[in-house]
Formats: structure tokens, C-alpha cells, sequence
């Protein structure tokens, strides 16, 4: 019997967060078992945060995850909302996708550049890429930086943003900080097709190619975005966001902190950048559309390591949305943060896509405390599909070097944007 | 310190948020010929848990068997170890409901589901191991990591900030939420170092970088104040440990205030 202990990255975990591992067990006969343990602690952020008020669980909320903590706080805050029945003025909801979009914008060139190309250079870390990839890594420094602006201005930090309150902003920026923004959107723009560009030429790996059921939020106004009312899946079924619970199923799974969740109760799904692409390309413009025409056959819906193109393709298409999210905002100037709002009983569902896919927050307010609460991040969805395409993986390379399929192993996982420290463990019996 | 300063960055149960902060840094691609990055599973794929460190920087709670043996391995190991952010120093959010049971607080997320890890209550890092200086802040600022890094590189020690929120927000001339809005502001309790970056958004400070050390932190003056507000004890408390429920004195002095009242 032969143990390995190996370190990988794996993203953040729904409710829980942090250390996960992949354990391929190998017997005489193939692959026995494929696990990915999610070992972090539990911090129960549905429990904690039942029976305090409504304003201090928004804040904490966010908490659960650093990479997407807007993502968090933006659809904590709507469920909220819904909830007690408010609902913005346009032209802050208009903002707040801006803000999103910030997340979005760092989250996708930190996963590509600094978790996913070092991978593709031979690098064990992004920072040693300094030297030979001086392109690269100032392309990938300037687009965090953009996100991360963006989410200082409207969001006053770059990590658990507390200026997103109910009702709308504690603060805006000024109109010339607006301005600013979309001049610094068109200048990343070309920066943006470059690692489209970049990331076309990379492999996708055949071992792991099949079927796949996508889900993804169906945007409101028909328009690619982040914010929708119903879930589309990949087999032509749609259902609304109140009822998902009866679509994605979670179950408790004895290896992991984090629960995982399956279509109809049976079937592995996947949610993310490329399940964006699969289910509504129809709704991109501009030069995103574009690219996409000319590269439908990478985009394809059959290979998890299409979302790492299909994050590049969203750093062009979000860059591009945001400018005209800005000027729908700038059309109504001068405009005020925040409404008054009057915290009344209800429950309210809001499912976004975060950076990682579908993001779900059921909340129920009574007498303004939290009274039900209910949260699934998108990493939680896609662990039953990824220990599948670990699987396969594993499958086609168990005779291989170990330290060649722990490699192959974490790039499959990698590619569903895991941004957590994590451990392969591999057992030969 | 002399030759590369090995670092060692190492995660509890937390958000990662406090090392997406420091890895957001452009400022570390200068500090990297100085140093040598030991463990750091976020960026770095050849990292080791058990190695010798100069200074190790721990992020999150203690919140699984697991972690109590890995944070004295980390001790064992480093030279200087170093709490990051309110999770390591504090416990963090995760500590919220430190008085509900463990077995309350699973069942209402897990149902009757079992994992094979142990989980237990988050702690904060000093629960179990001496730790030689502290970075608050959920997450903590750029400059937090720099003034440590930078005081460390150069054989010195960084120090504590012992004012409050308030100092800063008076100096930036911010409009007072407390008094002027009326709304629970914990800036009066909360460790200073932020610029009073939420009132400057016209948000009252929840506390994220915990309450200044409790012989400065008048939790009973702002009860009070807070009581005056018509905010209820037990509304006060929860506030107040959002960021602070292992502090010791937290209860106690609130509790004073409200001494022969009837709610
Ligand atoms: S202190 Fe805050 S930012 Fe840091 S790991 Fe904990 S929750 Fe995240
Ligand atoms: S707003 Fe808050 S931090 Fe600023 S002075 Fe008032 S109480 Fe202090
Ligand atoms: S104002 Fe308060 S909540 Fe905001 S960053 Fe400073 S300490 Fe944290």
C-alpha cells in the first residue's frame, strides 16, 4: 500500500470554506473511489445568524467568502429585500451590478492568472512567473486591481463590503469617480481579449470529456448578466428560484463539511462561467458576442475546462456591460444612495451568478430579525459533478505516476475555479 | 533577520479573506526577493506544513480537532507566530453564537447528517498556542501587513494600536452615526487602524477589528449610551460580540449597566 500526500487548490466551499482534498482510492481492478473532502470546520453561518437582526446578518453574511464577498453581500442584501418587500430604484440596481462586476472582473483574473496558468507554464506558484511572464502577470495585476477598485469605490473595500446596505448605498462616489470607472473599463478592455486570446491556446483536457447537465441563472431583462428570478437548465427545463429546493437537492455526504447538491435528486450538475455561455450565449453583445461566434467549438459544453475560456470570455463581455450599466446610472444623476426602508415581515429567495455560479440565499425576516435562513454557494452544486470528472480522470490515468495524476486531478478541479488550499490524498491498495 | 526570511502562511476554518488581502498586494512581488514562501497553499503548490519558519502567519479559528494539532505544529516550528485578522485573534463571526451548543448550532444546518472530521466550537489561535503579535481587522488593511512585514524584515517589533475608530473618525471630520443618526456605531470600542473606513461611508462600525484591549474598552459607557438609545440588552450584546464573544469582560460590564432594570 502506497500513501501520498499532496497539496492542491479547491475553491470555497458553501457554508464552510477553506481546506478540502481529493481522495482517488486504486484498487487491482481500476479506480475504486473518487472523494473530495472538504475538512475545514464548519462555521454554520445559517445558525449563527437566526434571530439577529437583519442589518448585522447582512454583514455577516459576506463573511462566508472572501473571493466572492460581494457576490455574497449583493444577494444576501436581495433576498432581504424581497422579503420585506422593497425593491431598488433601477439606477441602484444598476450600481450594484456594477459592484458585482468588480468582484467578478478579480476573481476571474485571480482564478486564470495566479491559480490556473501556473499550471500551464510549470509553475508552482503564479509569483515565480514574475521574471518570464512580466506581460502576463501585470495584465493579471491590472485587471485585480480594476476589480478591486471598483469594489472600493462602491463598495468601501475590495473584501466584505459594508457600504451595500438595505435600501441601497451607505455612500455612492461622485459622478467623476463614475467617469473614471468607465475610462479605466475601456482601457482594460483590450487587456481582457488578450487573455481570452491566451487562454484559447490552452488545452482541454479529452480525458474528461461528456455529457453535462448546466445550470444557470436565467437573467432578468434578457440580457447576460448576474441577476435573475428563474434557473435554466441545459435540457430545456426552467424553474423559478422559489422552487429550488425541489431541483437542487443537497444531501449530507459523510466526507465533507460541505453538502452536495443534485439535479432532481439524482443527477451531478455544474454551474459556473461556462454553464453562463452553454445556457444563454444568446444574451451576450459586443465584442464578447464575437468571440464567442468565432469560438464556439472551445466554448463547448461538454469539457469543464471550457469555464476557464469561458471566465475569459466574461472578463470582455463584464467590461463591457459595466460601462453601460455606468451610464444608465450617470442618465438619472444626480441620484440618492439610499431609500428609506420599512423592515416588514416576509421571506424572499435571490439567486445571482457569483463568480462560481449560482449563488443561493433564502431569507425569512419576522419582527426584522432573521428568522429562516438558507444559503448555497456554488462550489456546494458543483462537488457531486466534480468528483465525477475527477473520476474520469482518474480513470484514464491511474497507472500513470502518481505525482502526474494528483497534477491532472487538480487541474480538473482548478477548473471549476476552486480558490481554497486543498490536499490530494492517493491510496494504492 | 539575516539570508531569506522563511514565511509560512497558514489557513484555519476562515473566508481566506486575510490572505486574498495580502496576496492582492502588489507590494509583496517586492518584498519577494527577501523572502522565501515556505507554506502558502493558496498560491504556492509546493508547500509544507511541517517546516521551520521564521515568522508563520495564521488566518481563521480553530474550529476541528485537526486544527488544535496543527496550530502546535505551527508553533513548534516558527520563530515568530503571528494571529491574522479577527477570525485567528478573535475567533471571528463563525464565534457569533459561542453560547448555543455545537450540537444546536449542527442540527440546524446538517439536520441528522454526519461527517468523519470533529468538528467543535471556533476559537481564537492564543485558546491554544502563545502568539507573538496580533493583525486585526476582518479583513485586515494593506498597510496592517506591510508595518508587520516591513518591522519583521528589519529585526524590530510592530505595535499595537490602542485608541479607538472614534480618534480617526473625528480627525477625518466624518459626521458621528452615533449621535447624529442615532445608530449603534461600535466605534467608540473597536480598535483603531482603519481610517474609520465605514463612517466615512456614512455605515456604523460593527467592530471588525475588535474591541481595544478591555481596560480600554468601555463596552459599560457605550452600553450606556446605547441603553439611552432605547436599544435593548440583549440587542446590545449580540452588536457587541459579533467580532467579541470570547472577550471576558464583554458581559460583565454591559450586565452592570442594565443592573435593576426591568426590560
Ligand atoms: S478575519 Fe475576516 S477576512 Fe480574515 S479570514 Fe476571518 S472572516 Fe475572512
Ligand atoms: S461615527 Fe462612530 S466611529 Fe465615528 S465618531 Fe461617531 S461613534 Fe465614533
Ligand atoms: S469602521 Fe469598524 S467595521 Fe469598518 S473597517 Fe473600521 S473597524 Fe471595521
Amino acid at each position: 500500500m502506497k500513501n501520498l500526500y499532496l497539496p492542491i487548490t479547491v475553491d470555497h466551499i458553501a457554508r464552510v470554506e477553506g481546506k478540502g482534498g481529493v481522495e482517488i482510492i486504486v484498487g487491482d481492478d481500476g479506480v475504486k473511489e473518487v472523494r473530495l473532502n472538504i475538512i475545514e470546520g464548519p462555521r454554520f453561518f445559517e445558525a449563527i445568524t437566526i434571530g439577529k437582526k437583519l442589518d448585522e446578518a447582512l454583514a455577516v453574511y459576506p463573511r462566508i467568502c472572501s473571493f466572492c464577498s460581494a457576490a455574497h453581500k449583493l444577494t444576501a442584501v436581495e433576498a432581504a429585500e424581497k422579503a420585506i418587500g422593497f425593491e431598488p430604484r433601477e439606477e441602484i440596481q444598476a450600481l450594484r451590478e456594477v459592484l458585482y462586476i468588480g468582484d467578478m472582473i478579480e476573481s476571474h483574473a485571480l482564478h486564470l492568472y495566479l491559480l490556473v496558468l501556473p499550471d500551464y507554464l510549470g509553475y508552482s506558484n503564479p509569483l515565480k512567473m514574475v521574471n518570464e511572464y512580466k506581460k502576463e502577470i501585470g495584465i493579471a495585476l491590472d485587471l485585480k486591481n480594476l476589480g478591486s477598485w471598483m469594489m472600493d469605490e462602491l463598495g468601501a473595500r475590495a473584501i466584505h463590503q459594508e457600504n451595500v446596505v438595505l435600501g441601497g448605498f451607505g455612500k455612492l462616489p461622485d459622478k467623476a469617480t463614475l467617469e473614471t470607472m468607465k475610462k479605466r473599463l475601456s482601457e482594460a478592455l483590450p487587456k481582457a481579449e488578450y487573455t481570452f486570446e491566451l487562454f484559447a491556446k490552452l488545452e482541454q483536457y479529452e480525458e474528461v470529456e461528456g455529457p453535462i447537465i448546466h445550470m444557470a441563472v436565467k437573467p432578468r431583462g434578457d440580457v447576460y448578466g448576474i441577476y435573475g428570478d428563474a434557473i435554466s437548465v441545459s435540457d430545456g427545463f426552467e424553474f423559478p428560484s422559489e422552487d429550488y429546493k425541489m431541483h437542487m437537492v443537497e444531501r449530507v455526504v459523510e466526507h465533507s463539511f460541505a453538502k452536495h447538491s443534485f439535479y432532481n435528486g439524482e443527477k451531478p450538475f455544474m454551474t459556473g462561467a461556462i454553464s453562463r455561455v452553454v445556457n444563454h450565449a444568446d444574451k451576450l453583445y459586443g465584442r464578447a458576442k464575437e468571440l464567442y461566434e468565432s469560438h464556439r467549438d472551445l466554448l463547448r459544453p461538454t469539457n469543464p475546462f471550457a469555464n476557464n475560456l469561458a471566465q475569459a470570455l466574461e472578463l470582455v463581455y463584464f467590461t463591457e456591460r459595466a460601462i453601460d450599466l455606468i451610464d444608465e446610472a450617470l442618465a438619472k444623476w444626480p441620484i440618492a444612495p439610499r431609500e428609506g426602508v420599512e423592515v416588514k415581515d416576509g421571506f424572499g429567495v435571490s439567486t445571482t451568478e457569483a463568480p462560481r455560479g449560482i449563488l443561493v440565499y433564502a431569507l425569512e425576516v419576522k419582527d426584522g430579525r432573521v428568522s429562516y435562513a438558507d444559503i448555497i454557494t456554488p462550489t456546494a452544486f458543483n462537488l457531486a459533478m466534480m468528483e465525477v470528472h475527477v473520476r474520469m480522470m482518474a480513470e484514464k490515468h491511474y497507472n500513470d505516476d502518481p505525482e502526474r495524476l494528483k497534477y491532472l486531478a487538480e487541474m480538473v478541479v482548478r477548473a471549476y475555479d476552486p480558490c481554497i488550499s486543498c490536499s490530494v490524498h492517493v491510496a494504492r491498495l | 533577520m539575516e539570508g531569506k526570511v522563511r514565511i509560512g502562511f497558514y489557513a484555519l476554518t476562515s473566508c481566506y479573506g486575510c490572505q486574498l488581502q495580502l496576496a492582492m498586494m502588489d507590494e509583496i512581488l517586492q518584498l519577494l526577493p527577501k523572502a522565501e514562501i515556505v507554506c502558502w497553499f493558496m498560491l504556492e503548490r509546493d508547500s509544507y506544513e511541517d517546516e521551520p519558519v521564521d515568522i508563520a502567519f495564521i488566518e481563521g479559528s480553530v474550529s476541528t480537532e485537526e486544527e488544535v494539532e496543527l496550530v502546535k505544529r505551527i508553533r513548534e516550528n516558527a520563530k515568530i507566530v503571528v494571529a491574522v485578522g479577527s477570525c485567528a485573534v478573535h475567533g471571528g463571526v463563525q464565534s457569533w453564537e459561542k453560547d448555543k451548543s455545537l450540537e444546536e448550532l449542527w442540527k440546524t444546518v446538517y439536520g441528522d447528517g454526519k461527517v468523519k472530521f470533529e468538528p467543535k466550537m471556533a476559537e481564537p489561535v492564543e485558546n491554544y498556542i502563545k502568539v507573538d503579535h496580533r493583525i486585526y481587522g476582518c479583513p485586515p488593511e494593506k498597510k496592517d501587513f506591510l508595518y508587520a512585514l516591513g518591522t519583521f524584515l528589519v529585526g524590530s517589533w510592530p505595535e499595537d494600536i490602542d485608541y479607538p475608530v472614534c480618534v480617526e473618525c473625528r480627525l477625518k471630520g466624518h459626521p458621528c452615526i452615533l449621535i447624529e443618526k442615532g445608530e449603534p456605531c461600535l466605534g467608540p470600542i473597536t480598535r483603531a487602524g482603519c481610517d474609520a473606513r465605514c463612517p466615512g461611508f456614512g455605515v456604523a462600525c460593527i467592530g471588525c477589528r475588535g474591541a481595544i484591549g478591555y481596560d480600554v474598552a468601555w463596552f459599560d459607557s457605550l452600553a450606556r449610551t446605547f441603553k439611552e438609545k432605547g436599544i435593548s440588552k440583549e440587542d446590545i450584546l449580540q452588536r457587541m460580540k459579533m467580532f467579541n464573544a470570547h472577550n471576558p469582560k464583554l458581559e460583565e460590564m454591559v450586565e452592570k449597566i442594565f443592573q435593576g432594570v426591568e426590560e
